[in-house]
């Protein structure tokens, strides 16, 4: 009878969503939200009601060139607008108050929502007064010149290596090629997964993948060179190929500095040492412009680029190779020698297994790093077709002298990082989520 | 069996770890079907002699004997030697991407080449005998350290060994599931398996082992009987000792 009062029956947690923190708020606590939000919203909405009432862009006429569709760009007179400025002021003015208020009086509040509230509007306040402060600094400068040299928006699409019309065109074609690609890839995997008896998951990715794959490799047949689009092919040709090189070799490295003895240990570290030592900027340009040359190797600058690439990476990813075997216990290749696994039984099916795991995330940082270091072999003088997407910035830098060019490379890049940044947290999270989901 | 009709002899054993004097010059023979308990203070090197047995430590000086052969030889294959020697350990060292199936089979598969059916009949034969044949498809991380550990005694006898090395397997256990694992050993002590223990759990010493070994600044101390040991210490330092612990 008494066990039966001791073991209370399970209840549900106590739910915190919104209304309950919007029932423990203060007079002034709600009143400061409403004013953090309110500073929010006279900025944003204040700036776009004045730009808009000059006018966001002009329509050029269709033979006029930049040069007499300038110098008066709506956009930049509205930048450059008295009217602006008032609503700039205001905003910082008021926002700073806001800021302030909250920074005194959060403390004093009786609940914890009600001083989330404070802090919340408080740091919501401080937004306008930058963006503000930002757009005030921007009224004393050549706005309409920046516009017109950065902001040629359309350079970009003239310049990306398909034309709208083409792509049109072609779309049957490549969308067929991505179709084949995904149900390749898709049913390749599920041949595997059926083998090894996994999940149905890794099928659906294989299939996403393969569609995308497919789809870029359509595109990129029909672009023509230079454009971003090739400059684009070229990046991931040349991270990809090097990658492929330095994680195989990076891997063969880090076992070598593990070895217990100094005649493997020391070639390994001397050659790690080296190329973390030495920028890679003087490596490119040592083996493209110094070494292959001068001893007549006959390597063209394509493959040069990319044998640096891979001989960078694999140093860095050795280094990422062996903290993660080294993160390992001890005792777990002593399990495996004692059940009689040789070294290199005990590297294959127990070590390297796990600190797989382990290194994925890391080494996919060295991948996106790789990716962005790419840009570096634009020294080597490759030809049109080969142009990575800095050197095809640089290119249509030169022969247009519209800087929008260098924020075509830059949009290029973001096209294959951002998703590899996500790929990076997700797997990341996924490991920390405990090992046993990660490897069931 | 060596020439002395001993399954495992150490003859002259030194060990240091850089200037760390750990072994100091140890004789010992285990004959087939002994229980050898092995207690001491921390630090006293009861580890290392038990690692030297099968060569995880390499002993600076002195020989082990092992099955009629010196395993201490350079040319001796201790991969091979180590099929017949199993060990288990305090952090039990299951393999954690891997079943309790594979954990077993891995070695049966890798090293004594045997067919999957053959593995895995052999592992839930193992499995059955340390008393878990429900969990062969389970993680080591879904296990109680007990399980676990009881998963890695499998392991081990899975290669059908000749002798067994247990080092403090109990320690690192909640006190509720160390009496699982004792009760597994104390089956294999009766069914006749050559046991090398480390423990301080004075109890199972005193009834199963056929042998107790006290050691100390890595020399033993006291060699004899465990009930007589127990009841009548010889030495200073192992009243000492027996004083602290019992
Ligand atoms: N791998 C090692 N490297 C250096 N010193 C060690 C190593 N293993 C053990 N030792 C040292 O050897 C001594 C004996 O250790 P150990 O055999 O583990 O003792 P016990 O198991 O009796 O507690 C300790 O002083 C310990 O620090
Ligand atoms: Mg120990």
């Amino acid at each position: 009878m008494t066990t039966a009062d001791a073991t209370a029956a399970a209840t549900t947690p106590p739910q915190r969503g919104w209304r309950y923190h919007l029932r423990h708020q203060t007079r002034w606590s709600r009143g400061h939200l409403l004013a953090g939000v309110a500073v929010n919203l006279f900025f944003f909405a204040g700036t776009i009601a004045v730009l808009s009432s000059y006018g966001w862009s002009r329509v050029c006429p269709p033979d006029a060139t930049r040069i007499e569709c300038s110098p008066s760009d709506p956009l930049a007179l509205g930048l450059q607008s008295a009217d602006l400025r008032l609503v700039l002021q205001i905003s910082i003015v008021l926002g700073a108050m806001v800021a302030l208020a909250g920074v005194f009086t959060y403390r004093r509040m009786p609940t914890r929502s009600a001083r989330e509230a404070v802090i919340n509007a408080a740091v919501l306040a401080t937004q306008p007064v930058f963006l503000a402060a930002l757009l005030l600094w921007f009224q004393g400068t050549d706005v309409d010149r920046f516009a017109r040299n950065f902001l040629n928006l359309s350079l970009i699409g003239r310049k990306a290596g398909v034309a709208w019309d083409d792509f049109m065109a072609e779309l049957p074609t490549i969308l067929g090629t991505s179709l084949v690609w995904g149900t390749v890839a898709a049913g390749l995997t599920a041949a595997y997964v059926y083998w090894r008896k996994l999940g149905r998951r890794p099928i659906v990715i294989a299939a996403i993948a393969g569609l995308a794959g497919g789809f870029i490799w359509g595109v990129v047949q029909i672009a023509k060179a230079p454009s971003f689009i090739k400059g684009m092919q070229n990046t991931l040709v040349l991270s990809g190929a090097g990658a492929a090189l330095g994680f195989g070799l990076g891997l063969v490295l880090a076992l070598f500095t593990m070895s217990k003895r100094a005649v493997v240990r020391t070639p390994a570290r001397i050659y790690i040492n080296f190329f973390r030592g030495t920028p890679l900027i003087w490596q490119i340009s040592f083996a493209g412009i110094g070494l292959v040359p001068a001893l007549r190797l006959g390597l063209d600058m394509y493959t040069i680029a990319i044998l640096v690439l891979g001989l960078n990476l694999a140093a860095y990813s050795a280094e990422v190779y062996r903290a993660g075997i080294q993160s390992l216990e001890r005792g777990q290749i002593e399990a495996a020698r004692t059940v009689g696994l040789t070294y290199f039984q005990s590297m294959r099916y127990v070590v390297v297994p796990q600190a797989i795991r382990r290194v994925i995330p890391p080494l996919l940082n060295e991948f996106v790093i790789l990716i962005k270091d790419t840009a570096l072999v634009s020294v080597l003088g490759l030809t049109v077709a080969e142009k990575e997407l800095l050197g095809i910035g640089r290119d249509i830098y030169q022969s247009t002298f519209d800087a929008t060019a260098w924020l075509g490379s830059a949009l290029g890049y973001l096209i294959i990082t951002i998703p590899m940044i996500r790929i990076v947290t997700i797997v990341e999270r996924r490991m920390r989520s405990g090992l046993t989901s990660v490897i069931g | 069996m060596n020439s002395d009709g001993s399954l495992i002899r150490l003859e002259g054993i030194h060990k240091w770890f850089g200037d760390n004097h750990v072994l100091r010059g140890i004789d010992l023979s285990i004959t087939p079907g002994g229980v050898v308990v092995v207690i001491g203070p921390s630090g006293s090197g009861k580890s290392t002699l038990l690692r030297t047995i099968n060569m995880l430590e390499e002993p600076t000086e002195g020989k082990v004997f092992f099955d009629g052969a010196e395993i201490t030889d350079i040319r001796t294959d201790l991969d091979e030697v180590r099929t017949h020697m199993g060990m288990v350990f305090q952090q039990f060292n299951l393999f954690p991407h891997l079943t309790v199936m594979g954990n077993i089979t891995l070695a049966l598969l890798k090293v004594l080449k045997l067919t999957k059916e053959q593995a895995e009949e052999r592992a839930r034969e193992e499995l059955n005998h340390v008393g878990l044949a429900e969990k062969d498809f389970a993680y080591p991380s879904q296990l109680s350290g007990g399980q676990q550990q009881r998963v890695a005694i499998a392991r081990a006898l899975a290669m059908r060994p000749k002798a067994m090395l247990f080092d403090e397997v109990t320690s690192a256990l909640d006190p509720e599931l160390v009496g699982e694992v004792l009760q597994v050993m104390r089956r294999l002590a009766s069914e006749g398996m050559t046991m090398a223990v480390v423990t301080h759990e004075m109890g199972f010493a005193r009834e199963v082992g056929t042998r107790l070994i006290f050691m100390d600044h890595g020399t033993i101390v006291e060699d004899g009987d465990p009930r007589q040991i127990f009841a009548d210490p010889q030495q200073e330092r192992t009243k000492a000792f027996l004083r602290q612990v019992l």
